[in-house]
C-alpha cells in the first residue's frame, strides 16, 4: 500500500491467545477507504478472533488497533457507533417481527438510516410484520444484514456471510456486497471459499494457523506463484513424490488427501512426461484436472493444504 | 445510552416477554390455582375445632347464651370448669374458651355484658376462623334473643388480635411467588440469547451492559407489576382479601423484589453457560426458596435452617407483603425486610456486571 494513502483500518502486531493455544499471532494489515479487503483461510485460523477483536468484542492480547482514527480497544464504542457488523450466526430475536428488530438496531446508534428504506432495498416490506421465527433463511439472512447497516455504517464486517446458502443465495449475497461497496463503504469480510475471495475482493490477506501468510490482489498472488497451472491427479497405487517431481516443468507436488498436487509450468510437457510415467511403470492415473492456477493453490503451496476439507 | 434507545429496548423485551406465552402464565397459573385450590377447596380455615364454654353465672341469660353456642358446624362444643378449660387450651386441645362471667345476667340486665373470650394464639391460620365463628354466635345472640345489636360484648383475650383467614395469608405469598418465579427466568432469557448469539451481536453495537441490564429490569418490572395486580384483583374480588396497608409501599415493596430476583437471576446467569444447566439451577433454587420462603405455609422452621431462611430475599419479600397487605405496615415494619432486599440487589447487580460476558 502506499503511504499517504485514506487508511481506514490498522491493524498493528495484534495477537490473542486462548490458554496455550495461540489464535492470532503478531499479525499486521491496513485496509483502504473503500476497499473490499478480504481475510481467507481455513476453519480455526484465526480469521474470527481477528474480526472480534477490531469490532471490540474480544480484547487483545498485544499490539495496536487503529479504525476509521479511533483505537478500536479503548474507544470502542465510539467505533461500534459508526460500524456495521453481521456476525457468522444470524443473531436476531424470534419473537420480534422485522420491523421490530431493525427498529431495535437502529434504536442502538446515533446514525439512522429510514427503516423504510431499509426495508424496501431488502424486500422485506411485505414480510414487515411476520415474525422471524416464520422468515425463510434467505429473507433472515436479509434482515441480518440489514441489521448491519440501519446505522450507515462507513466500514461494514462481515464473517462468512455466505456460509452454509446455497449457490444461488450466495450470488445475490454477492450483490448486496457490490452495492456496499458502491457506495463507498469500506467492506472487511473472512470467507473459506476462494471463489468468493476471488470475485469480491480487491486485496486479500491469506491466514492460516494465527499468522498471514501472504497478502495482495487475488490476480497478484496468483502472478507470483512460479507456476500458471495445476495438475490434479490421483493414481490407483503409490507413487512417489520424487517421480513426479522429476516431471518435466513440475515446479512442486504437494500431497493432500490422496490427491497430488503438480504445479507447472508448461502443462503439456507435465501432462505428457505423466502419461509416459504410467505408461512405463503400470500406475494407472485415475483421474486427472488440470487448471489455471488460483487462490487455492496460492493457498496449497503456501501450507500444504487445501482451503476446505 | 440516550431515552430512544432505553425506551425501545423496554418495549421490545416486554414484548418477548409477552409472546413466550409459557413465561408468564406459568407462574400466574400456579398463582391463581393455589388461590383456587386453599380459597375454596381445602380451605385450613374451616378445619373443626374444639371450643369450651365456661358458665360461671348459672343464670337464665348464661344457660340461653351458651345453648346459642351449640350446633355450629365444624364446631365441637364442652362445658367445663374455667380452670380445667384454660389449662386444656394452654395444652392446644382447643381453638377457644369463652367464659360467661358471674353477673353476666345482671350486666346484660343493665344493657351491656362483656363476654372474655380466650385463643388459642399459636395457629394463626385458624385465629380468623375461631374468632369469626364466636363473634358470628354473639352477633345472632344478641340480634335474635336480647334483640339489641351491642348488648353482649366480646372481650378477646388473645395475644394476637388480628383476622388473618388463610387466604389472607396466602395472597400476599403468590404474590412473592410470581414476582420470584418470572424475575428468575431473566437468567434464562440471558442465557437463551448468548446461546443464540444475540449478546454477541448487542455486544457489537454501542450499548452497554449496564444498559442492557437497566432495560431488562425495568421491562421486568412492568411484566411483574401486571402480574401482581392480577393476584390482588383477584384477591380481592374473589376472595375479600384487603389491602390494608399503603399502594405506595406495596409497589416499593414489589419492586425490590423484583431487583432482588433479578439479580439472583443474573448472577446464575454469569456463572452457568447453557439453557439446561440455568433451568436445572434456577428450579433447584426456586422450589426451596418458595417453601422456605413462606409463600404457601407458615413454616415454623427447625433452628438449624433459621439462619437460611433469614438469609433468602423471597422470605422478606412475603414477610413485607403480609406487613403492607395484611396488618397495613408502615416504614417502622418495612425497612428490616426492604434492607435486606436491597442488599441482594445491590451485591447481586454489582456482581452480575463484573461477571457480564457478550459470549
Amino acid at each position: 500500500m502506499e503511504a499517504g494513502e485514506d487508511v481506514v483500518l490498522a491493524v498493528e502486531a495484534l495477537s490473542k491467545r486462548y490458554g496455550s493455544l495461540v489464535a492470532v499471532d503478531g499479525i499486521s494489515f491496513q485496509v483502504r477507504r473503500g476497499e473490499t479487503f478480504g481475510i481467507l483461510g481455513p476453519n480455526g485460523a484465526g480469521k474470527t478472533t481477528t474480526l472480534e477483536m477490531i469490532e471490540g468484542l474480544r480484547t487483545p492480547d498485544g499490539g495496536h488497533i487503529t479504525l476509521l482514527g479511533l483505537d478500536a480497544v479503548r474507544q470502542r464504542r465510539s467505533v461500534q457507533d459508526r460500524i456495521g457488523v453481521q456476525l457468522q450466526s444470524q443473531a436476531l430475536w424470534p419473537e420480534l417481527t422485522v420491523e421490530e428488530t431493525l427498529k431495535t438496531f437502529s434504536a442502538l446508534f446515533r446514525r439512522r438510516l429510514s427503516l423504510e428504506m431499509m426495508m424496501e432495498r431488502f424486500s422485506l416490506v411485505d414480510k414487515r410484520r411476520s415474525l422471524v421465527r416464520d422468515l425463510s433463511g434467505g429473507q433472515k439472512q436479509r434482515l441480518s444484514v440489514a441489521t448491519a447497516l440501519v446505522n450507515d455504517p462507513e466500514v461494514v464486517f462481515l464473517d462468512e456471510p455466505t456460509t452454509g446458502l446455497d449457490p444461488q443465495a450466495r450470488r445475490s449475497f454477492w450483490d448486496l456486497i457490490h452495492d456496499m461497496s458502491g457506495e463507498g463503504k469500506t467492506v472487511i469480510v473472512t470467507t473459506h471459499y476462494m471463489e468468493e475471495a476471488e470475485e469480491l475482493c480487491e486485496r486479500v490477506a491469506i491466514m492460516d494457523h494465527g499468522r498471514i501468510m501472504a497478502m495482495d490482489s487475488p490476480r497478484e498472488l496468483v502472478r507470483g506463484l512460479d507456476f500458471d497451472n495445476t495438475v490434479e491427479c490421483t493414481f490407483a497405487g503409490s507413487v512417489e513424490r520424487e517421480r513426479l517431481l522429476a516431471l518435466p516443468a513440475v515446479h512442486d507436488v504437494k500431497k493432500e488427501n490422496g490427491a497430488h498436487f503438480l504445479f507447472t509450468t508448461d502443462v503439456s510437457a507435465t501432462l505428457a512426461g505423466l502419461m509416459g510415467l504410467t505408461d512405463g511403470n503400470g500406475e494407472r492415473v485415475q483421474s486427472l484436472q488440470v487448471r489455471t492456477a488460483t487462490l487455492e493453490d496460492v493457498f496449497i503451496s503456501l501450507t500444504g493444504r487445501r482451503l476446505r476439507d | 445510552m440516550n431515552v430512544r434507545s432505553f425506551v425501545q429496548l423496554v418495549v421490545i423485551q416486554a414484548t418477548i416477554l409477552r409472546r413466550n406465552t409459557g413465561f408468564w402464565v406459568t407462574s400466574i397459573m400456579t398463582a391463581v390455582l393455589s388461590m383456587a385450590v386453599f380459597g375454596w377447596l381445602f380451605n385450613p380455615d374451616t378445619q373443626p375445632f374444639d371450643l369450651a364454654l365456661v358458665d360461671e353465672d348459672h343464670s337464665q341469660a348464661s344457660r340461653s347464651l351458651v345453648e346459642a353456642f351449640g350446633g355450629i358446624d365444624n364446631v365441637e362444643v364442652r362445658e367445663g370448669s374455667r380452670d380445667g378449660e384454660m389449662a386444656s387450651l394452654q395444652d392446644g386441645e382447643l381453638g377457644a374458651v369463652v367464659i360467661v362471667p358471674e353477673g353476666f345476667a345482671d350486666d346484660l340486665g343493665g344493657g351491656s355484658a362483656t363476654l372474655p373470650v380466650f385463643y388459642d394464639n399459636s395457629n394463626p391460620i385458624r385465629i380468623g376462623y375461631v374468632t369469626t365463628t364466636v363473634n358470628a354466635v354473639v352477633d345472632s345472640y344478641n340480634d335474635e334473643v336480647v334483640g339489641q345489636s351491642s348488648a353482649v360484648t366480646v372481650q378477646q383475650q388473645a395475644v394476637s388480635t388480628q383476622r388473618v383467614r388463610f387466604i389472607d395469608f396466602l395472597t400476599p405469598g403468590m404474590v412473592g411467588m410470581t414476582v420470584m418465579w418470572v424475575n428468575l427466568g431473566v437468567g434464562f432469557l440471558l442465557v437463551t440469547w448468548r446461546e443464540q448469539g444475540i449478546l454477541r451481536r448487542l455486544g457489537v453495537t454501542p450499548l452497554r451492559p449496564g444498559s442492557l441490564i437497566a432495560s431488562q429490569a425495568a421491562s421486568f418490572s412492568i411484566v411483574s407489576l401486571m402480574q401482581v395486580t392480577v393476584v390482588l384483583v383477584m384477591g380481592h374480588f374473589v376472595f375479600d382479601v384487603d389491602i390494608h396497608g399503603s399502594f405506595l409501599w406495596l409497589a416499593v415493596t414489589v419492586f425490590l423484589g423484583v431487583m432482588a430476583m433479578l439479580s439472583v437471576g443474573y448472577v446464575v446467569a454469569s456463572l452457568l453457560k447453557t439453557v439446561t444447566s440455568v433451568n436445572a439451577v434456577i428450579n433447584l433454587v426456586a422450589f426451596p426458596m418458595m417453601f422456605l420462603g413462606r409463600s404457601y405455609f407458615p413454616l415454623e422452621p427447625p433452628p438449624a435452617l433459621k439462619p437460611l431462611i433469614e438469609a433468602i430475599p423471597l422470605t422478606h419479600l412475603n414477610d413485607a407483603l403480609r406487613e403492607v397487605v395484611n396488618r397495613g405496615g408502615g416504614l417502622g415494619d418495612l425497612w428490616l425486610s426492604w434492607t435486606i432486599l436491597a442488599v441482594w440487589v445491590v451485591a447481586g447487580f454489582g456482581l452480575s456486571v463484573r461477571l457480564f460476558r457478550w459470549q
